[in-house]
């Protein structure tokens, strides 16, 4: 009953400030960052638009409601975020592309510098065996069989980018792929999967950052932003276990030179943390479902962080578990909604179908409701706007909402309203119709005829067996059956007729429905009037039957009779060498809508 | 006998052909009478006169080609569109439901079967045969055969040559006009020379007769010009109260998705002509497209206690006590119509289920003898599958699956069929063919929910969770409260999230 009244008082605290459904930006929330690019306080909204996953790769610009520029990217971007990387005036910002095994930074929009991870150590054999290839020392299959034989032993992960490409191709295109690549260096480089900042030594808005960076070879890499040397090397392993694990979404706070924590969500769902000074990460917890998107509180550094399992979660710093919520939908998006004019920082959930959720710790303090799924959420300062929610859509539509400088969440109290009174459910009514007099009446005759009811029905059950037995042999003998009985060819038919008329098209499906053996050598016979119909195809051919597939075989039909009448169809399945069909249906087909005049 | 006195004759005693015969002789001799042309006009009209408010079936074209949507998801029970929204009605599980997602009706009647389809392409795709085809347009050849000779040719060529006639000459004589008109409309079908005919003859009565008006109305309504007829249909209804008006701008409201003003329309009427029974059937058919089940069932109580032999409101009333668990009624209402002489295989095997389910077993299966012996060939399959829901009532389930495989190879069409043959070859341990048979059963009626939870719930015992997954949701869309759906949606995504 509290929600209705809820929902009015939530609309009034955001404004719509664009909505452009044709936008056509799809992207992810670690793909979009807010940065004051030219240093006039007027922050611009940087997006990496992933397009279609291969082409229209783009880092696009967003000055107020304008596109205000493009630049093509080479790769799918993993992550963009803005850091200041030094202390020269005006204070610009750089933007990080993190892409592949590269992170490309953009000063003034413009290409300034890519960071390309360290190549990682190759396996001798490996790289001996394609110096081998090179010189035509060994053959192709030779070298593949080898190759394979080194996967087994080392794992697929160890091996070197070439050969994980060339184990993973059709034996067709190997000998091209070998002639090409053995050229080259041997190289063996990871990826970036996520990136972040952390503040160096000072923790204004605007002090220099460095680049934290997750790589799939389970390391987290912190960056000195000005010289782009490897500040700090951290393992993601246990000490208790050797699995690695691959960091999914990485979360930093503190300073670098002071004291920070960098918390990594991982691939196989654990929680993992890192500090000054540790060259291997603590698992805080193992999360009961993998993440899909995380934030720490710059306050207690508390943990914030949507599962796929439908909850939001959230953890103290030591790991423990402090409360946990089930959204009504599966979270796509997350972000931080920091509030210093109410001292407090909310949590935006964006969830499956739509809805926006903002949480203040467990409570929920508003809800936004989005045309479609929000996959990209930012929130943050945009041109000369404090508080602007920022979000694309999965259908490619950017919305942006400003939250009223006089919106003032109801942060404390507010009421429990998920909880229902216990028993409710049991306090509803089923419906049960009342017996009528005339049942009782009915019931009494039965109860007094009992005997010469049930010999009634018994005989008349014979009679009908009798009865379905013959319509069954008819049926059978004028193989009038879309479903074969049994002892038949296990095989099913079934039949549509589409369109308007008088061009029809019929689409005949036929399935093996037997468990495993093939049936082959049949064909589709149309049976119809000729001066009614003319057919495309009165025979179709049909290949072999694969069983549990269904195949569709179509013809077009034409009415030709002057009269608008319809008439029967009859489809008859036969096979070689058998005089009777296999499976018939008949197909009333449908009248012609000749279109009159008006 | 004077010629004219015995086409009068003719007429009267509504032997119109001989009428029309009489009428082309006196018109031979004589081709400047008047009285005679008017007569062979009206016997010509009468011999093809429909009733057009009956036989009225909103074709593909009036659905998807309408530019009068005003909301695209109407609020709960305002719209005919989706009635599913509707509280307190019925659901899948009580009552089967039509391909259109509407519960089934008592009676079949133009839009019962095919009324809104959710996409143009289910729409082309419904069993298209020659009795449940939808028109594509409601100005299809259809209608052309049903209410106009114009198709076939005659001796002599057309009695009225409409492009050669001189409208403007007739408009301002009443009494040739409304026979004109009336010719026009049935006859020939021609609604854009009938509606010049109106718009000249309203003119020069000067907008007092309300005739034209209606008649107006009723060209704009064929045309689609819904707001025009119905501020023709209103004006008229200011000036002479009228049910057919009444009616016709309730069906106005209807095309325009607005039940509600149909309703009000109808008790407005009700107002005027208190009990009058075609009102209250139009309100208790807006009922039942709203899927208000309570309120139809009231209204057509209210018909039976006027007319107590009508069809309509019987057949609906004991349909309503049989999808609300009460048989023995339903039994009794279809007893009445027996005893009402009608005597067709529908009403037998009505007779039949209602008995088996209240317990009257020795009369049950010689209902379904009669039906079967009655059934005409797009009623067999129903039958069938009737008889094999009793076989396995009795727990014969060879019987059953005999019956079934009779009703498919009667409609190779029969979704219901191929689901229970599934489910028939599902409990013999044939896992193959029942998948086989519910996935026929789904993509034949993507309407029903039970072929898509049964292959959901197979394939969930298989392992193929994903396949589970996917149907499931199928299932769900068809019927969204369906619980044991839910439930293993929820099952299902539980274990997809758990690591």
């Amino acid at each position: 009953m509290m929600s209705s009244p809820r929902n009015l008082e939530y609309e009034q605290l955001w404004l719509n400030a664009h909505t452009d459904t044709r936008a056509a930006v799809y992207t992810f929330s670690s793909c979009i960052t807010l940065a004051d690019l030219n240093a006039d306080g007027d922050f611009k909204l940087v997006v990496a638009d992933l397009g279609t996953g291969s082409t229209n790769v783009k880092l696009k610009v967003y000055k107020g409601t304008s596109l205000h520029s493009e630049t093509a990217l080479l790769d799918v971007p993993t992550g963009v975020t803005s850091f200041y990387m030094d202390l020269n005036e005006p204070r610009m910002p750089a933007i990080a592309v993190a892409s592949g095994s590269n992170i490309y930074i953009y000063k003034n929009m413009r290409p300034y510098f890519k960071f390309s991870l360290p190549s990682m150590d190759i396996n001798p054999l490996e790289k001996d065996l394609w110096m081998q290839v090179r010189d035509e020392q060994i053959e192709h299959g030779v070298f593949i069989e080898l190759l394979n034989n080194l996967r087994a032993e080392i794992g697929f992960s160890q091996m070197s980018t070439q050969s994980q490409h060339l184990l993973t191709l059709d034996s067709s295109n190997t000998s091209s792929f070998v002639q090409q690549n053995c050229k080259f260096p041997v190289k063996r480089q990871t990826v970036v999967t996520c990136m972040t900042t952390l503040k160096k030594a000072l923790a204004e808005e605007t002090a220099v950052s460095c680049l934290v960076v997750g790589t799939e070879s389970s390391e987290i890499l912190v960056l000195d932003p000005e010289a782009f040397t490897i500040l700090e090397k951290i393992k993601l392993s246990d000490e208790d276990s050797t699995t690695l694990a691959v960091p999914a979404v990485l979360s930093a706070c503190g300073l670098h030179a002071v004291e920070f924590r960098i918390v990594a969500a991982c691939r196989d769902g654990s929680l993992r943390l890192a500090r000054r000074g540790w060259t291997e990460t603590k698992t805080l917890v193992q999360l009961p479902a993998q993440p899909v998107a995380m934030t720490i509180s710059p306050d207690n550094a508390s943990i914030t962080i949507a599962l796929m399992n439908q909850t939001l979660q959230c953890y103290s710093k030591k790991g423990k578990l402090q409360w946990m919520i089930n959204l009504p939908a599966a979270a796509c998006a997350l972000c931080p909604v920091p509030l210093p004019h109410q001292s407090a920082t909310l949590v935006a959930v964006s969830l499956n179908g739509g809805l926006l959720q903002l949480y203040n710790g467990r409570q929920l303090v508003d809800v936004i409701k989005a045309p479609q799924s929000v996959s990209g959420l930012v929130f943050g300062r945009f041109g000369q706007e404090e508080n602007a929610l920022i979000m694309f859509t999965v259908d490619g539509s950017l919305l942006v909402k400003i939250l009223k400088r006089t919106a003032h969440f109801n942060l404390n109290g507010g009421g429990n309203t998920a909880s229902v009174a216990p028993g409710a459910a049991q306090q509803i009514k089923l419906q049960i119709p009342k017996k009528t007099r005339l049942f009782l009446d009915q019931t009494m005759r039965e109860r007094d005829n009992c005997v010469m009811m049930h010999r009634t029905f018994q005989r008349d059950l014979f009679q009908l067996r009798v009865d379905v037995a013959r319509a069954c042999v008819k049926a059978l003998q004028s193989c009038n059956n879309p479903v074969s009985l049994e002892g038949a060819e296990p095989l099913k038919l079934s039949a549509q007729v589409l369109g308007l008329g008088p061009l029809f098209k019929m689409v005949i499906s036929l399935q093996n429905i037997s468990a495993s053996s093939m049936i082959q050598g049949l064909g589709i016979l149309f049976h119809f009037d000729d001066k009614m119909y003319s057919m495309d195809k009165p025979f179709i051919n049909v290949p072999l039957l694969v069983p549990g597939l269904e195949y569709p075989f179509e013809t077009m039909i034409r009415n030709i009779s002057e009269l608008a009448l319809s008439d029967q169809v009859r489809v008859l399945v036969v096979k070689d060498g058998q005089s009777q069909p296999v499976l018939a249906a008949i197909i009333n087909m449908p009248v012609c809508d000749l279109l009159g005049m008006v | 006998m004077d010629l004219i006195f015995l086409a009068l004759s003719l007429y009267k005693k509504r032997q119109f052909e001989e009428c029309v015969k009489t009428c082309t002789e006196l018109l031979d001799k004589n081709p400047f009478d008047q009285a005679v042309w008017v007569l062979k006009m009206k016997a010509l009209t009468e011999q093809l006169y429909v009733d057009d408010l009956e036989a009225e079936e909103e074709g593909i074209a009036e659905a998807f080609m309408d530019n009068e949507t005003i909301a695209e998801s109407a609020r709960p029970g305002t719209s005919l569109k989706n009635p599913g929204t509707s509280q307190g009605g019925s659901t899948q599980g009580y009552r089967p439901w039509t391909q259109t997602g509407r519960p089934v009706s008592g009676v079949v009647r133009p839009g019962t079967q095919t009324a809104r389809p959710g996409t143009m392409e289910q729409a082309l795709r419904t069993p298209r045969t020659s009795k449940t085809a939808r028109p594509s347009t409601s100005q299809s050849a259809r209608t052309i055969r049903l209410g106009t000779a114009s198709m076939l040719s005659e001796p002599g060529g057309p009695f009225i040559q409409l492009s050669r006639i001189n409208l403007g000459n007739y408009a301002a004589k009443p009494s040739l006009a409304k026979p004109l008109f009336l010719y026009i409309l049935y006859h020939e079908n021609s609604i854009r020379h009938a509606l010049q005919l109106a718009v000249l003859a309203t003119q020069a009565c000067e907008f007092k007769d309300w005739w034209w008006k209606v008649q107006l109305g009723k060209c704009y309504y064929s045309l689609g010009l819904m707001r025009e007829a119905e501020q023709q249909f209103r004006s008229a209804l200011r000036q002479h109260q009228c049910i057919e008006t009444f009616l016709r701008l309730g069906r106005v409201y209807i095309r325009l998705d607005q039940p509600l003003s149909a309703l009000d329309v109808c008790r407005t009427g009700l107002e005027y002509f208190p009990k009058e029974i075609t009102l209250l059937t139009e309100i208790a058919r807006i009922f039942e497209g709203l899927n208000n089940m309570t309120m139809s069932v009231k209204y057509y109580r209210e018909i039976v206690t006027e007319d107590s032999t009508n069809v309509e409101a019987i057949a609906c009333i004991g349909m309503h006590h049989f999808y609300t668990d009460q048989p023995e009624m339903a039994l009794r209402f279809y007893r009445r119509l027996l005893q009402m002489g009608l005597y067709n295989a529908e009403l037998f095997n009505n007779l039949g289920l209602c008995c088996f389910y209240a317990q009257q077993y020795d009369m049950t299966l010689s209902c379904f003898q009669h039906a079967l012996s009655l059934a005409k060939e797009d009623d067999v399959a129903d039958i069938w599958y009737n008889i094999g829901l009793i076989a396995i009532g009795v727990g014969d389930t060879r019987l059953a699956g005999q019956c079934l495989r009779l009703a498919i190879s009667a409609d190779s069409s029969h979704a219901p069929a191929y689901n229970n043959l599934g489910v028939l070859e599902l409990r013999r341990g044939r896992v193959n063919e029942a998948r086989a048979f519910f996935q026929a059963a789904a993509s034949l009626a993507p309407y029903l929910f039970e072929p898509y939870f049964n292959h959901a719930a197979l394939s969930n015992k298989l392992g193929d969770l994903q396949a589970s997954y996917i149907v499931i949701q199928k299932s769900l869309e068809a019927y969204p409260s369906h619980i044991p759906s839910q439930e293993l949606l929820h099952a299902l995504e539980k274990h997809f999230t758990f690591i």
